[in-house]
């Protein structure tokens, strides 16, 4: 018996429905995703092609998309205005290749242009400021954007075209069962600005769950789901301040055993990368086995349309293995193609 | 076609609760005929739910059965339930007002008593009401609590029926939240919930209730005692707003605020979690305001011209306010304003006789 | 073609291109480092840089820059950003963004809190409910309490704020914003603390706590890569050798990464738009311009000044210093 309600839960989130733009795509890349798992970038386009949806990047050499500097504006090392201009300088570009809407593949990017859309929104001095310096520096145009997505809004938003592409779904193959899944959405997503941006809000953000619901799984609560999972920027990328983040994770980890779930897919890339990895260091620290595997949501949507788990998808790159997931499911891999040779 | 002659009234009462019953009887004790309209299928309002009312534990039933059997023995008042305005026209001697069920109604004055409604704890949505079941809402508990109630008077689980004996009420819920929209006290929150922690101590001694608040506001006379008498009890009060409750797969509830006395973080697991939903302009204010043309506050709560030397009169003559409707109050107040607006009608009437 | 024009005379012996590429030198090869740095002239060391950066070579994927991978995170590197950086933070070619902040090095703090738009935009007025502690992930594990630091800084008592800004405390936060959605007066304690942090650094006061100097590996580390690669984290960052935690998976993935990164479709040092790609020096350079404009280049020159300081107080190199830091505490 489910200890909740699922229509509540329902009902929540549908009181808050994200306007989506259904085309017209700006694809701007995320530094720790390209960093940790590069498949879920390069997964992106094959995405939008196969759904066939205009999008663009760029990669002329002026007009070459940069990190949105975030990192560095949470890590304390850039002032908000040359944050501010670096993502108005991004804007400019999706404006000037003809797309409506710009898409991170990552959270705090996203996060951050919603920060600076509402900044600029309420300061008119400061969104003076900016699009004289922008004008200035390198002749580009302030254009804030209307509305704002993340690429798992596109994702989500085509969840059901998408599932028709698939060869598999959420679905254990032996028993008919549909996968436990627990979603783990991002603080950056859904707690800075829920109400205009996080599909769903930020208590039952749907922005995963939908994609999970739609492709057949089936969606575990637990008491920690929406604890952030430590990540931290200084705390993580700075050596002696990495415990925090272990620490973090494994409240997690010990919260969410007990619901025994299949599967966790992430939004965020930071929050992929310690929620994968450091089961690793808690079982290192704890002898406590965890081993669930975690899997961001463009490389859910990938081994579901059957692409190749090894070359396409890349679960190489996941210090939990994703074999046994697929052997959940019922996808055929070939171990052959793992660089990883098991003692 | 002749339309059917309208009925007359000298007052008209909007709201057949605890207030407006108090209004009518009081009116009738000056003389003044009046008409109580109640959009319910019965008199009483939320009171006649109310086993215990704060802070002496008498019976807020039969307070209202009392007040009711006396305006029902009262050749002066008549009532009119299940009828709403539905429009409203001045007139030489008042107002003409016609109803839902297409009446007309010819009064001289209007006293607007519609009360309040709670607020919808489903809008502040980390508190998981409506979605784990082990999380109900102060008028649920309070229903628990009730003899006559859908479990005779016994807290249990709703999610499986069994004993709750570790027991949140978590305080301040829909009441001073900026974010929600809501950012003003509700006033009576701390002390019912204070008021049915003792009760539940009181029945089960072995209980443990812990009540997360921000700050304790038992303001009137004996409130104050009340709440320490539920600290000699052993209800635990622990000062922080609760940030979320989560669920554990037993159905348990696990609640997290900050202990702010002890500046740390805590948690804890309960069976069952109250809500001590705050209150809010009832559900029709809006509609009410148009109708009558008076004005409401930022809050949401009809404002009087003057509060201090008019609190009860509206920019338009001859039509008052009274109760919870200029925001909330306990029983004993809403009862002294039944009063004071039967004298602030009687001195309007007396000035514009005829 | 740019690929044979890289090795200029005077460098051009592999044992000083082994040494500027060295990321943890031992004692002797600091020293020696430092004194062939140092001799170096400016342009003399931004030329090299440049020209060891783009030496190319063509393979069948396309054009590969093979020094690339050795110049990210050298003391080289590190002594090329200050000394490009320095004629950009020079008294009067300063920014109007940097001139403001330039400004607010010498206002109180209390006066910082009025004009500063990230705290403006954080704190109206804060009753305490701890609502932003409750679920506060560096709460849980550190001495650490947004709700206390929202009040701290409520009462505008510069003496507190000074001490705070000294402290360790500030730089527990994880800037998760877990906070900024449950307040109930809508504030933003990781708003806040984002806004003192940077006062702290302004005013030269991070130096004073482990947590703080910290800041300057956070300044070469995430501003190393942004003025070099326009990413704040490159791929080759994350080295196995100081990420044990990650386990034994993912040091096989990062020594075999280039070649997993091509097989998957990135494009590691490469020219191109996907993950791990070598950032055109046109888009390069515009960036650096924003930078300099939004007063991010004086910020760096802080944190550099302040370091400075110490180090040479602690009778440290800066190179040592910069090594000490990231692994104190």
């Amino acid at each position: 018996m489910n200890p909740y309600h699922l229509a509540g839960r329902e009902s929540t989130w549908q009181k808050h429905i994200k306007d989506i733009p259904v085309d017209n795509y700006f694809l701007t890349l995320s530094c720790i995703l390209g960093s940790f798992y590069p498949a879920s970038e390069t997964m992106v386009p094959k995405v939008f092609d196969l759904l066939g949806l205009r999008w663009a990047t760029t990669h002329t050499s002026h007009n070459g998309w940069s990190c949105c500097t975030a990192i560095g504006y949470h890590g304390d090392i850039m002032p908000i205005e040359a944050t501010l201009l670096t993502v108005a300088r991004l804007w400019a570009l999706a404006q000037e290749a003809g797309m409506e809407v710009i898409t991170p593949t990552c959270v705090t990017s996203f996060g951050t242009y919603c920060e600076c859309q509402e900044l600029l929104e309420q300061e008119p001095e400061l969104r003076g400021r900016i699009a004289r310096l922008l004008k200035d520096t390198c002749g580009r145009k302030l254009v804030i954007p209307r509305r704002l997505a993340h690429v798992s809004d596109v994702y989500y938003q085509h969840r059901e075209r998408l599932a028709g592409h698939f060869q598999y779904r959420l679905i254990e193959a032996a028993t008919g069962r549909p996968l436990r899944v627990v979603d783990h959405i991002g603080c950056h997503y859904a707690k800075l600005f829920p109400q205009r941006h996080a599909v769903g809000g930020s208590e039952y953000c749907d922005v995963l769950a939908g994609m999970v619901r739609t492709w057949g799984g089936e969606n575990v609560d637990y008491p920690e789901r929406r604890h952030c999972c430590g990540m931290g920027f200084r705390q993580c990328m700075i050596p002696p301040n990495r415990g925090a983040t272990m620490a973090s994770v494994h409240k997690k980890l010990k919260s969410m055993a007990p619901f025994k779930p299949d599967l966790i897919v992430t939004n965020c890339p930071g929050c992929q990368v310690f929620m994968d990895k450091e089961q690793w260091a808690v079982h290192e620290m704890t002898g406590e086995k965890y081993f669930i595997p975690v899997i961001t949501y463009q490389e859910l949507a990938g081994i579901l349309l059957g692409w190749d788990p090894y070359e396409v998808v890349g679960i190489d790159f996941h210090t939990v293995p994703v074999e046994p997931l697929l052997d959940k499911i019922g996808i055929p891999y070939d171990r052959e193609k793992s660089w990883h040779r098991e003692p | 076609m002749s339309q059917a002659a309208a009925e007359k009234h000298t007052v008209m009462v909007v709201g057949g609760g605890v207030t407006g019953l108090g209004i009518a009887l009081a009116l009738d004790g000056l003389g003044i005929e009046t008409l109580i309209l109640e959009k319910g299928p019965s008199l009483g309002g939320k009171v006649k739910d109310y086993d215990k009312i704060f802070p002496d534990f008498v019976s807020g039933r039969d307070i209202v059965n009392e007040l009711i059997a006396r305006v029902e023995r009262v050749p002066r008042i008549s009532c009119r339930t299940g009828t709403v305005m539905a429009g409203l026209k001045e007139t030489d001697t008042g107002y003409a007002v016609s109803t839902n069920d297409h009446q007309r109604l010819e009064v001289g004055a209007i006293v607007l008593a519609s009360g309040f409604e709670v607020f919808d704890a489903r809008l502040q949505e980390e508190y998981g009401y409506g979605i784990y079941p082990n999380v109900i809402n102060g008028p649920e508990l309070e229903s628990y609590l009730d003899p006559h109630g859908p479990t005779g008077g016994r807290l249990l689980r709703p999610f499986d029926g069994k004993p709750a004996r570790r027991v949140a009420i978590i305080f301040c819920v829909g009441s001073r939240s900026k974010r929600l929209g809501n950012p003003y006290c509700s006033r009576i929150c701390c002390s019912y919930s204070t008021k049915q922690a003792i009760e539940i101590m009181e029945r089960d001694p072995g209980a443990g209730v812990t009540c997360f608040y921000m700050d304790i506001r038992t303001y009137g006379r004996g409130f104050e005692e009340m709440y320490q008498y539920a600290q000699n009890l052993g209800v635990k009060y622990i000062r922080g707003r609760v940030s979320e409750c989560s669920v554990l797969p037993e159905g348990d509830i696990q609640v997290r605020a900050e202990n702010t006395l002890l500046g740390k973080p805590v948690q804890g697991v309960f069976d069952l979690v109250s809500l001590s939903v705050g209150m809010m302009p009832c559900a029709d204010a809006a509609c009410l305001a148009d109708l009558l043309g008076i004005e409401r506050g930022k809050d949401g709560f009809f404002s009087g011209v003057d509060q201090y030397r008019a609190p009860h009169d509206t920019r338009r003559e001859g039509i008052f306010l009274a109760g919870s409707v200029t925001g909330l109050k306990p029983i004993h107040d809403c009862l002294n304003e039944a009063l004071s607006v039967a004298g602030r009608v009687a001195a309007y009437l007396n000035n514009h006789a005829g | 073609m740019r690929q044979t024009e890289h090795m200029s005379i005077e460098y051009d012996t592999q044992s000083f291109l082994d040494l500027i590429t060295r990321r943890n030198p031992d004692d002797a090869a600091w020293r020696d480092l430092r004194r062939r740095l140092d001799a170096m002239s400016d342009a003399e060391l931004t030329d090299l840089y440049y020209r060891l950066r783009d030496a190319c070579q063509v393979s069948e994927q396309g054009l590969v820059y093979p020094n690339i991978q050795n110049l990210h995170a050298t003391p080289f590197e590190r002594e090329k950003d200050r000394r490009e950086q320095r004629p950009l933070v020079e008294q009067d070619s300063l920014s109007e963004v940097a001139c403001w902040y330039r400004e607010a090095r010498d206002k109180s703090c209390v006066w910082w809190l009025e004009n500063h738009v990230i705290a403006r935009h954080a704190l109206s007025s804060c009753m305490n409910c701890g609502a932003c502690t409750a679920l506060c992930p560096a709460a849980e594990f550190n001495e650490f309490n947004p709700r206390a630091i929202m009040s701290l800084v409520q009462e505008k008592d510069e003496t507190s704020i000074v001490e705070l800004l000294k402290s360790d405390t500030i730089w527990f936060c994880h800037q998760c914003g877990s906070c900024k959605t449950k307040c109930p007066r809508q504030n933003s304690p990781f708003g806040m603390i984002s806004s003192l942090r940077q006062l702290s650094q302004l005013k030269g006061y991070h130096v004073q706590s482990i947590r703080g100097r910290q800041q300057y590996f956070a300044r070469h580390f995430w501003g190393g890569n942004l003025w070099n690669r326009a990413c704040t984290l490159y791929f080759r960052n994350p080295d196995p050798e100081r990420h044990k935690d990650f386990g034994p998976r993912f040091a096989a993935y990062f020594r075999a990464k280039e070649e997993y990164l091509r097989r998957i479709g990135a494009q590691p040092d490469m020219e191109g738009h996907l993950s791990g790609r070598k950032v055109a020096p046109e888009t390069l350079e515009e960036l650096r311009k924003l930078w300099t404009a939004g007063g991010a280049v004086y910020f760096w020159s802080l944190i550099e000044e302040a370091a400075a300081r110490q180090a040479a107080q602690a009778g440290m190199t800066i190179d040592e210093y910069h090594n000490h830091v990231m692994s104190e505490g």
